[in-house]
């Protein structure tokens, strides 16, 4: 009896132990950091220095600002694009879906960088496809796409789409064909047993998609690297000069975890305004 | 069991925690004398060498192990100077190289760590031969006027890589704000290279800027910035940017443009009518190096005219040694015609060694190019 209490302990240890070792130490000495001040040849001291945090939010907020829009913005896009397709795939994928499924992770295949490096080309000033906004109009005939808000926010969609689709996917796959057979029964429109059957029962993929695409996004710093010049700059680019370039360690620090902080919030409110209830449905209430 | 995780888990983040406290990140500031790397008796043993890409030939390594017997690692794992240094900062604050016996870092970088304590200063007698090949113009650069702690790799300019095709007739850096060319301009990240031309471009001489002339031209460039007429900053990568046609301009190292050359013969590198900067790569030997004897021998090898040719050969850029253009020249290379390998003192003429920004600007220079590049108010 004992030794059965003990099982779901030793189940949590190795990810408790990961997490401790590689997580949480590394928190605390970021913590730490975050509260020196000084300079890297004069020595960095502990001297609870909390202006730090204020100080990193003031300073670069228009880059918090844009980050939080950048990635937003992402989220919606990833959000239209993949939910249509990921309903395809699960309820007219047929004997396909299989190789469908595998035709949205395959570009993992290839690594984040290369691919990301790739849309330099593909979004080129003479590149065919800008060629086609500009005649479509899209793009002013003397305007480009790379280094533009646009070119970041089409880089942060392109790659976090695969992590809305496959959540969106799991619950769309998970949902019980009988009850929109039901739903049917009882002279629902196809339209009306979507939005009042079908949707709801994917709202748990639909939140956890947009979690797993925007939390990342927020902090991306590749896309703007790439894809984006000066005024596309977002924080994880900031963070990056403040750490290598600058080595304001304590504000780099400290912009983390401002970061983190912001983030946490922002997911708080997001569950409690669209999550509790659709995750748990009634019992949340 | 459970008590027995428990007691091993708080063990394990104690440890961690008693471990942050015995190295905390910075703190340099020399104290008390510098150490000289002594050489002591042959060469033998192994050298690790940290090194940017292209920077070597295929041969050079292979025959130094055959004729001196040491056994070389050589890494390129330095790409940028503030990267490089960020990742050996706290081994070197610890008095440790991670192995490496040579690194190879820019003119600032050199006198960064050198003012930190993390070089080693030359064993004179060790490297004289090495010295006895050094081109004058070298000998005597203002950051370590007697090369005490630093000797050349390969030198180079920066100036203006322009796509002739599309921009004929670039001849100043003042072209890089002409409006013909909006969106199609890159510049360097780094603050030592671009600021200075810019400053060159308005009338002032970097070498002695003051700090409000650092700030003029990092105001200068935000204004270009804002307007849409610079595209972005860049390192290497210019060369993929003028490569796809979006720059048609950049600012850039001599030796990218012959390679890029190559493959697109309109690239062309522009010593703007203003001047250039001249720059060196530099090899130092960091605290903690195991082997500084091996160190030397590298050191005089590579500084044999013969054995040099065959670098210079390969790279395209300046090179620091005496004597290489006859070799090269008598064995039908056409590096040995290149004002790019060999610039001429009139090439030069009005080019300046890579200035630093006044000392108690600094900080505040740093900041505000920095905030520049990663798109601030």
């Amino acid at each position: 009896m004992r030794r059965r209490r003990l099982v779901p302990y030793g189940l949590l240890g190795p990810g408790l132990l990961w997490l401790a070792v590689f997580f949480v130490v590394p928190m605390f000495f970021m913590g730490i950091v975050s509260l020196e001040s000084g300079s890297l040849s004069e020595g960095f001291a502990l001297t609870w220095e909390f202006s730090n945090f204020g100080d990193s939010l003031s300073s670069f907020d228009t880059q918090f600002l844009r980050s939080f829009l950048y990635a937003g913005a992402a989220t919606v896009l990833c959000l239209l694009i993949a939910y249509p397709l990921a309903y395809a795939i699960a309820f007219r994928g047929g004997r396909y879906k299989n190789a469908l499924l595998l035709a949205v992770i395959a570009p993992f295949f290839t690594t984040y960088l290369i691919r990301t490096i790739a849309w330099q080309t593909i979004l080129a000033d003479q590149s065919p496809a800008v060629d086609v906004l500009q005649f479509v109009g899209l793009v002013a005939d003397d305007g480009r796409v790379l280094d533009t808000a646009g070119s970041v926010i089409a880089g942060l969609t392109y790659n976090f789409l695969p992590f809305m689709i496959l959540p969106i996917y799991a619950s769309l796959e998970g949902i019980d064909k009988r009850l929109i057979e039901a739903s049917k029964d009882l002279y629902a429109s196809a339209r009306s047993s979507f939005w009042r059957v079908t949707l709801p029962l994917s709202a748990p993929g639909v939140i956890a998609g947009t979690l797993l695409t925007f939390i990342p996004a927020v902090g991306d710093y590749i896309n703007a690297e790439f894809l984006g010049g000066p005024g596309q700059a977002m924080i994880g680019n900031v963070i990056q000069s403040q750490y290598l370039v600058i080595k304001d360690y304590p504000v780099a620090a400290a912009l983390s975890f401002v970061l983190m902080g912001v983030i946490l919030l922002a997911v708080l409110a997001y569950i409690r305004f669209a999550g509790s209830e659709s995750l748990m449905g009634e019992e949340a209430k | 069991m459970r008590r027995t995780m428990t007691v091993a888990l708080v063990g394990l983040v104690l440890s961690f925690v008693l471990a942050a406290c015995g190295s905390d990140l910075g703190g340099g500031g020399r104290d008390g004398e510098v150490e000289t790397a002594e050489a002591e008796g042959e060469a033998g043993g192994d050298l690790f060498v940290s090194n940017w890409p292209f920077y070597i030939d295929k041969e050079t390594l292979p025959t130094f192990e055959d004729e001196s017997g040491v056994s070389v690692t050589y890494r390129e794992d330095v790409d940028d100077n503030n990267v490089i240094f960020t990742k050996l900062q706290p081994l070197l604050q610890d008095g440790e190289s991670g192995g490496r016996d040579i690194i190879v870092v820019t003119d600032w970088m050199a006198k960064k760590m050198y003012d930190l304590g993390y070089l080693q200063e030359f064993d004179q007698e060790a490297v004289a031969p090495a010295k006895e090949n050094l081109t004058e113009s070298l000998q005597s650069p203002n950051f370590d006027p007697e090369r005490a702690y630093s000797l050349p790799w390969q030198s180079g300019l920066t100036g203006l890589v322009v796509n002739t095709a599309e921009a004929p007739d670039v001849d100043s850096i003042s072209d890089i704000f002409d409006p013909k060319y909006k969106g199609r301009v890159t510049v360097l990240t780094e603050l030592r290279d671009t600021v200075p031309l810019v400053m060159k471009s308005m009338g002032v001489d970097p070498t002695d800027a003051t700090g409000e002339d650092w700030m003029a031209a990092i105001d200068k460039l935000r204004e270009a910035v804002d307007s849409g007429q610079l595209r972005d900053f860049t390192g290497n990568s210019y060369t993929n940017s003028l490569a796809r046609g979006d720059a048609a301009i950049a600012i850039g190292w001599s030796g990218d443009a012959v390679q890029l050359q190559a493959d697109d013969p309109d690239i062309e590198f522009v010593n703007p009518e203003e001047g250039c900067i001249l720059w060196s790569d530099n090899m130092v030997i960091p605290v903690g190096a195991p082997n500084p004897t091996a160190a030397y021998e590298f050191m005089n090898y590579v500084y044999e005219p013969q054995n040099q040719a065959q670098i210079a050969d390969y790279n395209f850029y300046v090179t620091p040694v005496a004597g290489v253009q006859e070799i090269l020249d008598s064995q039908g290379s056409e590096a040995a015609g290149s004002e790019l390998v060999f610039p001429s003192e009139d090439y030069t003429a009005d080019c300046v060694t890579q200035p630093e920004p006044p000392e108690d600007a600094a900080e505040e220079i740093e900041q505000e190019f920095q905030s520049l590049i990663t798109g601030g108010g």
